[in-house]
């Protein structure tokens, strides 16, 4: 289980980015700082956190970083 | 080549993280950049692609803007497949070196475009360093099912001499450097042949394109050619299956983080940021045990086990020092001893004779190494220490920032491993002058003895018989003014720095003048240790646009002596003038008063150049205690 308190953390830990609860369901294209190469950091730091593989092209389709979440979360 | 970090080292990299995210919070990324920089470079790799992510978002035009001393550099990045993921990297690697990357292009697959129209949108940003991202793709892709060995060779010169051919053009069309690098044969490749006579003839003909590619940094003058096998050596892996499936990456992101940092290295070189001398500490770090409790004959060096593998760390630096690194030594010790075991100790590597000056005494490290610094005429930021003991690297670390600081623990083992990682020394080329340049540093702490032995300054100049030498210089002296533009930081009176290939179009051009100061005295042959870069104008004054002098020969009045010789040369040829130029730089302050102090006055500023004009009339007073002669033939 990763809580939106945990994940930002964890986005500001692991990227550097500094989110608020609100920007975790903005649309990405729409989110301050947000490139997609950061997703791909993202979910090799979320595998190694959950300690088992992700869905990468379903991830990399995902269009809110609370969807990630979620996908992280439930293993799709 | 990456030694696993030691728990000191992850905690000074997770305090330096915290830090900078504290600086990041408050908003003052851009006004503190000069201590982001510094906590950057004491981050591990990982916690460094972290920060390059969290510099992204800070604008580092207005960095260069504030901070005079951290310049903006201009990155062209391109590549066969997607590049995004290395500009995160490439950001913090320059800032570690204190420079403001500003990268362009990264867009996915447009190498062909990006290099073959110097007019395109990629070079007309004018880019500094143009980096070429290739990854194995470039040749798979052009492989369809059923291919053969052969086939791939072919595909290999094809590609060979598409990218040979677009790295002549950007040499040829830019003033730009061009940072190619070698592609590494992957297993996902090699392994669709089955056999292994094919995979041979494949690994034959991989390699045989890599060594061209290799190839291409020595025959252009402005290119790089990094060779990722080497980085791949510490099993860093090449790529990563998904992200190469279904982004188009063609490398692990620690893979990018060293190119990135090749990258680094290569503007930090270009931009006169190297690290000139590397300080090292002794007991713990050059030997084991402890010299004033073991005596000479307790110390750990040479044999087999633990003393083998200080003695190994010992061949690395002196092999450093053959190249034209300066090594001394900072150590808290007692100083006859130490002198005594470095020139006595039969199974050290390091002698001496390969120092440039031996510290050693019982204050705090950081005033040692101030006080080093000084002696050796260079900055601080020119300095490296490594040091086993955490007490001192981190007062170093606090008192000295601009010290790069390489903490060992104590394993002696890892010690080469750990000093190699920083890649401290790495330069575009060496000339003579740096295999030479221990002994112009020996030869200088000769000078000293005899200065101290002189109560006057003047007496002591006197007895120097310094002669100089202002002349054009000779094509293979070229490389070697490249270099004094591009590591000259005092006395540099515009700061232009130029690559060898700006410096020969200089030198060619009938209206340009380009003449070198060479100097030697009784200890020997200072080689080549200034330049004047001017330009003639029809009918008008003779105009200096730059001129450098070594900060090695300080203080004997030879720019004086080459000032006042041209403008008497000018005088002589009935030249209206002389216009000298001045711009300040964070470093160069200490020379600002220097047309003025030779009778030019002001005129008109042009932008940031400051203008003065000498009319001839009365020259400078000739400098009585050096020998100068002059050939400017075909200057004025």
């Amino acid at each position: 289980m990763i809580t939106q308190a945990e994940f930002l953390v964890l986005l500001d830990d692991e990227l550097g980015l500094d989110y608020t609860p609100a920007d975790l369901d903005r649309d990405v294209d729409e989110l301050p700082g947000w490139d997609s190469v950061y997703l791909w950091r993202l979910l090799t730091v979320l595998e190694a956190r959950t300690g088992r593989p992700l869905p990468f092209d379903e991830l990399l389709t995902t269009r809110t970083l609370d969807g990630v979440r979620k996908l992280a979360v439930d293993g799709a | 080549m990456t030694a696993p970090p030691a728990v000191a080292d992850l905690a000074l990299a997770e305090d330096a993280w915290a830090r900078l995210r504290r600086i990041r919070d408050a908003g003052r990324l851009v006004a503190d950049f000069p201590q982001v920089c510094a906590l950057v470079g004491a981050l591990d790799a990982d916690h460094r692609a972290r920060a390059g992510r969290l510099l992204a978002g800070c604008d580092l035009a207005e960095v260069a803007a504030t901070h005079g001393q951290i310049p903006a550099v201009t990155v062209a990045v391109t590549g066969n497949g997607t590049c995004a993921p290395i500009v995160a990297p490439l950001v913090a690697e320059f800032a570690r070196h204190r420079l403001a990357a500003r990268v362009v292009g990264a867009a996915h697959g447009q190498y062909v475009a990006d290099l073959a129209d110097p007019r395109g949108d990629l070079l007309a940003a004018r880019p500094e360093v143009t980096l070429c991202l290739l990854d194995a793709g470039v040749v798979a892709d052009e492989l369809g099912v059923g291919w053969t060995a052969d086939d791939c060779a072919r595909v290999l010169d094809a590609v060979l001499a598409r990218v040979t051919g677009l790295a002549r053009r950007h040499d040829a069309d830019t003033t730009a450097t061009l940072v190619l690098h070698t592609v590494p044969l992957p297993a996902w490749l090699a392994r669709q042949l089955v056999d292994h006579r094919s995979r041979a003839r494949l690994g034959v003909a991989w390699r045989q394109f890599n060594a061209a590619l290799l190839g291409l940094a020595v025959e252009l003058r402005r290119c790089v050619v990094v060779d990722l096998d080497t980085c791949l050596t510490d099993a860093t892996p090449l790529d990563d299956p998904r992200l190469r499936a279904y982004a188009g990456v063609g490398f692990s992101e620690p893979l990018l983080g060293r190119l990135a940092a090749e990258v680094g290295h290569v503007a930090k070189a270009l931009r006169g940021h190297g690290r000139k001398c590397l300080v090292l500490d002794l007991d713990g770090t050059l030997w084991g045990g402890v010299l004033g409790d073991d005596g000479p004959d307790g110390i750990e060096v040479g044999g087999a086990g633990r003393g083998a593998a200080f003695r190994r760390l010992q061949q690395l630096v002196a092999q450093w020092g053959t190249q034209g690194v300066l090594l001394a030594v900072c150590s808290k010790n007692d100083p006859e001893q130490v002198r005594t075991v470095l020139r006595d100790h039969p199974d050290l590597a390091l002698r001496a004779t390969d120092l440039v000056a031996v510290t050693a005494g019982w204050g705090p490290k950081s005033e040692a190494l101030a006080e080093l610094a000084r002696t050796l005429n260079l900055g601080t930021d020119s300095l490296v220490l490594v040091d086993d003991s955490a007490f001192e690297c981190g007062e170093v670390r606090h008192a000295l920032p601009e010290v790069a600081v390489v903490p060992l623990d104590a394993e002696p083992a890892r010690h080469p491993d750990r000093l190699l990682a920083g890649d401290w020394f790495a330069t575009l080329r060496l000339t003579d002058d740096d295999h030479a340049r221990r002994g112009h540093y020996r030869a200088e702490a000769r000078r000293q003895e005899l200065r101290d032995g002189h109560e006057t300054l003047r007496d002591y100049l006197h007895e120097l018989e310094l002669r100089i030498e202002l002349a054009r210089p000779d094509e293979r002296e070229l490389s070697r003014v490249a270099q004094l533009t591009q590591r000259t930081n005092q006395f540099h009176l515009t700061t232009r720095r130029m690559d060898d290939a700006a410096v020969r179009e200089h030198w060619r051009d009938p209206d340009a003048v380009l003449w070198v100061i060479r100097a030697a005295d009784r200890f020997g042959d200072a080689g080549l240790v200034g330049a004047v870069f001017g330009r003639h104008r029809p009918s008008g004054p003779l105009v200096l646009t730059n001129m450098l002098l070594s900060c090695r020969v300080f203080g004997r009045d030879i720019e004086t002596a080459a000032l006042r010789a041209v403008l008497a040369d000018a005088r002589e040829s009935g030249l209206p003038g002389v216009l000298g130029h001045y711009r300040p730089s964070p470093r160069n302050g200490r020379f600002a008063d220097f047309y003025p102090r030779h009778g030019f006055v002001p005129v008109e500023p042009d932008g940031d150049v400051l203008r003065f004009r000498h009319d001839l009339t009365v020259l400078p007073e000739p400098v009585t205690h050096l020998r100068i002669t002059t050939d400017l033939a075909g200057a004025s």
